[in-house]
């Protein structure tokens, strides 16, 4: 099978996968035991001015009319609009997205960058003490509390020692870069404003490093377990037999092969991690989705929580796919079908 | 001597149970020779004790049960008070060590909860197969389409704050990676020759899989639920930090952070010792299921 036929054929097998997921969050926001219209309404409001705001948004109609409507607008690219807030649910996350992606690849930047080389090391002393010591890291690192770990590194790295500024995107008092992708990062290097990139960078720096804690542990246990599974192998043997050079081995013949397994565990926290950035931001006043999450879900505001659950999924989905893409691409032995 | 001459069936029964014993003995000498989940397993015994004579041994059990002291609040850590107080003026040592019990309850209950939801789904489906399975399975990757933390958001702010509803609201998307787990488990046992034999002998769906399949899946399942448990911990201490989890004045980790979120860092107390509570306990998890896993997963390559 061709790569374009492959990719229609997994774009289109996301779309029973998503119908589901709206069910699924329909029937999740529908059939709450809370009272959302009153929470939107005010403690003061009568049950007429609750019956005439059931009424606008529809909810005084039976449950399947009502999923029917949601889905005729969702599919022309109306997500509602916020009980509380009265804003069209697609505006706000076009504005919160791009904020919470940019955090999410930094920081699955970051794990990479952290966790392989680290599971690398592992399986290349294997048993002994590096071995043991980046284990324990790993272990060690994901299991803080990330909202906690966030306030420390806020006050000692941002607070105390002023490396760091302490939360939002960027300079308030300076206007933020040229919106071409919404990433900040690529935006001024798009523009060649290197000034913009440093301010972006620095404010980036810290809520990335605290999220990218929660996908140590896994990289780097998978990097070494692939490795591990890799260098047992005959043609390995072989290599190493033939006299081929440490360095040649490890390069060509054993992390050319454990990229796979690694790019799937890569691709599989990048959707941890972006649910993971919900508590993050909170913490750093992080102008992404997961304050928007976080309100929203409190004040049982459940446009919008449907809203964002299925934008995660879309995104998460997407991911998946360019991940079975991405495998075919590394390995010439992967056929498409 | 026809004394000694034992039957063959007698020396049979006996050699399983000698089999039995050396492999636990086998077990008991590998798990004892990584020292980190030797650490983790006494970290955690430690904590269970906590857990049990905190109410009897804290100086302010009253405060994990809503007594307030006005006048002392957000006093600095130091006798009597070696944790400080918070807003309030609650004793934090005392409601972070009665908060012990909460944690371990909580992250049992969502472990064996979706450990039972998805055992039986991953069963019924590798068992049956068909459009049984093809049903389950697309109902698992519905959940498994969006990130557990975000799903448990959205599933405990529908059912309402509280921590039963935290703990309901995270089994509900748990579950899926025990179904995956399972069926894979089952797909594989179900062909074995001892199921053939089983069938042949008529015994139905439900004993097979209760008596001949789920007892061979146990291992990988029991290492995912010691490996799952201190992050089921983390995703409750996380909900509770948001304001969806134990009200107050249940002395809930995640809540208390909360509480003190507001007093940072001049009064950094408040939030930085249920944070280290919860990262002990977390931690000792981790190790303790690290070492399981290489104990009882013969796919770890040790």
């Amino acid at each position: 099978m061709s790569l374009g036929a492959y990719l229609v054929r997994r774009l289109l097998q996301i779309i029973p996968l998503l119908i589901g997921l709206t069910i699924l969050t329909f029937v999740i926001s529908r059939v709450i035991p809370g009272d959302p219209v009153g929470l939107a309404a005010g403690p003061q409001a009568t049950p007429e001015i609750k019956e005439a705001l059931r009424h606008e948004f529809g909810l005084d109609q039976p449950l399947p009319v009502q999923y029917i409507n949601y889905m005729r607008d969702l599919l022309q690219g109306d997500w509602g609009e916020s009980l509380y807030s009265r804003r069209a649910v697609a505006d706000d996350l076009r504005a919160y997205f791009p904020a919470t992606l940019e955090l999410t690849l930094v920081a699955v930047f970051i794990a990479a960058l952290l966790g392989v080389p680290a599971g690398i090391l592992s399986a290349y002393y294997r048993n002994r003490a590096p071995d043991h010591m980046s284990r324990v890291a790993a272990l060690f690192f994901v299991s803080f509390p990330a909202f906690w770990l966030a306030m420390i590194f806020q006050t000692v790295f941002g607070l105390h020692l002023g490396w760091f500024p302490i939360g939002k995107r960027f300079d308030v008092r300076l206007p933020p870069p040229v919106t071409i992708t919404g990433l900040y990062l690529v935006d001024s290097l798009l523009t060649g404003d290197f000034e913009s990139f440093r301010i972006a960078l620095s404010h980036i720096a810290m809520p990335a490093l605290v999220l990218s804690f929660a996908s140590l542990a896994s990289i780097t246990r998978i990097t070494r377990a692939s490795m591990l599974d890799v260098m047992g192998k005959d043609f390995v043997r072989t290599a190493r037999a033939k006299g081929l050079p440490r360095r040649t081995l490890l390069v060509s013949h054993v992390l050319r092969n454990t990229t796979t397994a690694v790019l799937t565990i890569i691709a599989l926290e990048f959707g941890w991690l972006m649910a993971g950035a919900v508590l993050v931001e909170t913490i750093f006043d992080w102008p992404g989705l997961g304050l928007y999450a976080v309100e929203s879900s409190l004040r049982l505001d459940f446009q919008p929580i449907m809203g964002i659950t299925i934008l995660y999924g879309i995104v998460f989905s997407l991911v998946n796919v360019a991940t079975d893409v991405a495998y075919g691409l590394l390995d010439p032995r992967i056929r498409y079908g | 001597m026809a004394k000694q001459i034992r039957q063959p069936n007698e020396i049979e029964l006996d050699n399983k149970h000698h089999g039995r014993r050396e492999n636990i003995r086998r077990g008991v000498i590998r798990f004892r020779s990584n020292p980190l989940s030797v650490i983790g397993l006494g970290a955690l015994l430690i904590l269970v004790i906590i857990a049990i004579i905190a109410p009897y041994v804290v100086p302010f059990p009253e405060d994990a049960a809503g007594n307030m002291r006005a006048l002392e609040r957000l006093q600095p850590p130091g006798a009597p008070y070696y944790f400080g107080t918070d807003h309030v003026g609650r004793d934090i040592f005392s409601r972070v060590l009665m908060g012990t019990a909460l944690a371990l309850k909580v992250g049992a209950v969502i472990i064996f909860l979706a450990a039972a939801i998805g055992v039986t789904v991953g069963a019924v489906a590798g068992y049956f197969g068909g459009w049984v399975d093809d049903l389950l399975m697309r109902i698992t990757d519905i959940f498994l389409t969006v990130p557990a933390l975000m799903l448990a958001i959205a599933v405990t702010a529908a059912l309402g704050k509280g921590i039963t509803n935290v703990m309901i609201g995270i089994s509900l998307v748990w579950w899926p990676g025990f179904a995956r787990l399972t069926r894979s488990l089952v797909l594989t046992i179900r062909e074995e020759a001892y199921v053939e034999a089983a069938r042949s002998v008529g015994a139905g769906p439900a004993r097979i899989l209760l008596r001949h399949i789920f007892p061979n899946t146990l291992s990988p399942i029991v290492v995912k639920m010691s490996t799952d448990y201190g992050f089921a911990i983390l995703t409750a201490a996380a909900l509770g930090f948001i304001g969806l989890g134990a009200q107050p004045p249940t002395p809930e980790w995640g809540a208390m952070i909360n509480d003190g979120r507001n007093y940072f860092p001049e009064d950094w107390w408040v939030a930085t010792f249920p944070g280290m509570a919860i990262f002990i306990m977390v931690f000792s998890w981790n190790l303790l299921g690290d070492g399981i896993r290489d104990l009882l997963d013969p796919r770890s390559d040790r």
